[in-house]
């Protein structure tokens, strides 16, 4: 009995000190080598791990989700409810000729899904799961959020010019197009966020939501960048309404069509690792990351919330914008190109505009909730 | 944006060629404003979503059967249809009186039927309805024509064999009268020599032009005892 004490509990607010194992290297450097050395290594194995279990897991879970939106069981063969389909379909496309097309530019076929990839692999890094769980952090977080997001299209056009295919070509120039566009909704509606927070690092955007998430914090307008946000990093992924770039019915499979086998998983891993990361930054910016619920104040009801892990949250919130981001897919119809461009230019760039210009104002004059703290 | 507004539309009667004519007016295409426009293009997405939600998050929907696995307790569809049979009594009679209908009906003639006159009876028996399995479409139309409801397909499954002759096979288990021509001979001594016990393969099966190993060709509804 006295060994947990609830008065105890409550009485201490939980202070989230972060940790990242970059820094942890860093500040173990000085002492021993070695220690630093294994913390860099505990870092790529980290993401490694992540990277790998996320992608069987989410692709697992979209057919699973996908099967249920269409009254279908989805895999259910492959061990208990198919769980290990996934790795089955793993070991076949790892087993698969690595074929390159006649007439492809070799090289850059080769190389563009690595691309693709390490630019999902440079995001992961920096993506705040917990206040320990964090590869690395910098200052500027949000620009490099920003630009290696946009780096991932170099992949996907790469992919599709090199291939000799015109749907690929078609399917690789959509893509240009869509993600170069929906960027710059997409930062519009980050920047709402790093105007509130007043910081560009991830981990003091997320410490700053230590009075409240942002998507209520700031109420309209983090509502509205929110939604846009949700809606241009759907584009930016190439989910569903907006799969343009592979556009099945019109495309053949768009920019992967003449790749199989280890590389066409890299881009199906890419694919789904972005949507995880759309996810997970979604709930950094907006639903607080790894900070659990509190409301700026109520020491006793934050005390309870801080008895769920920091991870927890993360996991939680990542997964319900995951499940959203499927729900879309089985939703909505796909956009027409010029109706995605309209979309883009003439109603979230504007709302978007606006949108950051409401913050500024909101934020100027302390009209959002707990502005003190 | 033109938006279509369901409730804009009315009905109302208009004179057609001197006739009264009940017509639903399309509502006029409105041009709405830009905030407008995006509140009901989200509202829309919405209500989409939450038609989907169910589906997504609730498994009572699912309409996948595991077939292997629930092979015990799988029940077809009234109107599945698949096998070929006779309706039959208690006493396992048919009332199929040979009458060739359902031959006739056959689009591929999948059903010949060898008749015999009753030594007892002195009317026509079944000797032999031999059905092919493998050249029947499952049109149904046999059990349409079939004047005395002799027969029916049945909604059972898993009919694949390693030899097409054992698809080809008689559907009668004996060879005699109808059920209603049993009842007329009042002789129980007669009664016992009305029918013969057959299998489903007794008798040669007629190929309708293909010759198998052991069984010749022959034309169609070429019957004939073997």
């Amino acid at each position: 009995m006295s060994v947990f004490s609830p008065a105890a509990v409550i009485a201490a607010p939980q202070v989230f000190e972060v940790k990242t194992l970059a820094s942890r290297a860093a500040t173990a450097l000085p002492g021993s080598l070695l220690e630093s050395a294994l913390y860099v290594l505990l870092a790529v194995v980290w993401i490694v791990a992540l990277l790998a279990l996320t992608g069987l897991a989410l692709i697992y879970l979209e057919r699973k989700i996908a099967g249920h939106f269409q009254c279908r069981l989805g895999p259910m063969r492959v061990g208990p409810h198919g769980i290990f389909q996934t790795v089955a379909d793993t070991i076949k496309l790892l087993v698969k000729e690595d074929f390159v097309p006649d007439g492809a530019d070799k090289v850059l076929h080769v190389v563009a899904p690595f691309l693709a990839l390490t630019a999902t692999i440079l995001l992961l890094v920096i993506l705040p799961l917990s206040p320990i769980l964090q590869a690395a952090d910098m200052n500027i977080g949000v620009v490099y959020v920003t630009a290696i997001s946009g780096f991932g299209v170099m992949g996907i056009l790469l992919g599709g010019w090199s291939s000799n295919n015109k749907w690929s070509m078609i399917g690789a120039m959509r893509a240009g197009a869509q993600i170069i566009s929906y960027e710059i909704s997409a930062t519009l509606a980050l920047l709402v966020v790093v105007l509130f927070a007043g910081t560009l690092r991830l981990s003091g955007i997320v410490q700053s939501q230590a009075d409240g998430w942002w998507i209520w914090r700031a109420h309209g307008v983090g509502v509205v960048a929110f939604v846009i946000y949700v809606i241009a990093s759907t584009a930016e992924i190439n989910r569903t309404p907006f799969d343009i770039p592979e556009g099945e019915s019109e495309l053949a499979a768009g920019f992967h069509t003449e790749y199989s086998g280890i590389r066409f998983a890299f881009f199906f891993l890419a694919e789904f690792i972005n949507m995880f990361l759309v996810a997970g930054f979604a709930a950094t910016f907006f639903w607080g990351g790894w900070m659990p619920f509190h409301v700026g104040g109520l020491d006793g009801f934050n005390s309870v919330m801080d008895l769920v892990p920091a991870g927890a949250w993360f996991a939680a919130k990542t997964s319900a914008l995951v499940f959203l981001v499927m729900w879309f897919r089985w939703t909505f119809p796909r956009l027409r190109v010029d109706q995605m461009m309209r979309l883009e230019w003439k109603i979230l760039l504007p709302v978007g505009f606006v949108n950051l210009f409401a913050a500024a104002l909101v934020v100027l004059y302390g009209l959002y909730f707990f502005p003190g703290t | 944006m033109a938006l279509f507004d369901p409730k804009g539309a009315r009905a109302e009667t208009r004179q057609v060629a001197g006739k009264s004519v009940a017509v639903l007016l399309a509502p006029r295409l409105v041009r709405r404003g830009f905030l407008h426009d995006v509140f009901y293009g989200l509202k829309s997405l919405l209500t989409g979503m939450r038609v989907t939600l169910p589906y997504g998050l609730t498994t009572s929907r699912i309409v996948t059967r595991q077939y292997p696995e629930n092979r015990g307790t799988l029940k077809m569809y009234e109107r599945y249809r698949a096998r070929l049979t006779f309706i039959r009594d208690g006493q396992g009679r048919h009332t199929c009186t040979g009458c060739r209908n359902c031959e006739k009906a056959c689009p591929n003639g999948s059903i010949i039927i060898e008749t015999a006159k009753g030594a007892v009876t002195g009317k026509n028996e079944v000797q032999r309805f031999i059905w092919r399995f493998d050249a029947c479409t499952f049109c149904n139309l046999c059990v349409y024509t079939c004047p005395f409801d002799a027969l029916e397909m049945k909604g059972d499954f898993e009919h694949a064999v390693f030899d097409r002759r054992l698809l080809v096979y008689n559907l009668n288990s004996y060879a005699g009268p109808h059920a209603s021509l049993w009842d007329k001979v009042e002789d129980e001594e007669q009664r016992k020599t009305l029918a013969t016990k057959i299998s489903p393969y007794d008798g040669k099966v007629p190929l309708a032009g293909t010759s198998m190993a052991g069984c010749p060709a022959r034309a169609h509804g070429e019957g004939g005892a073997s």
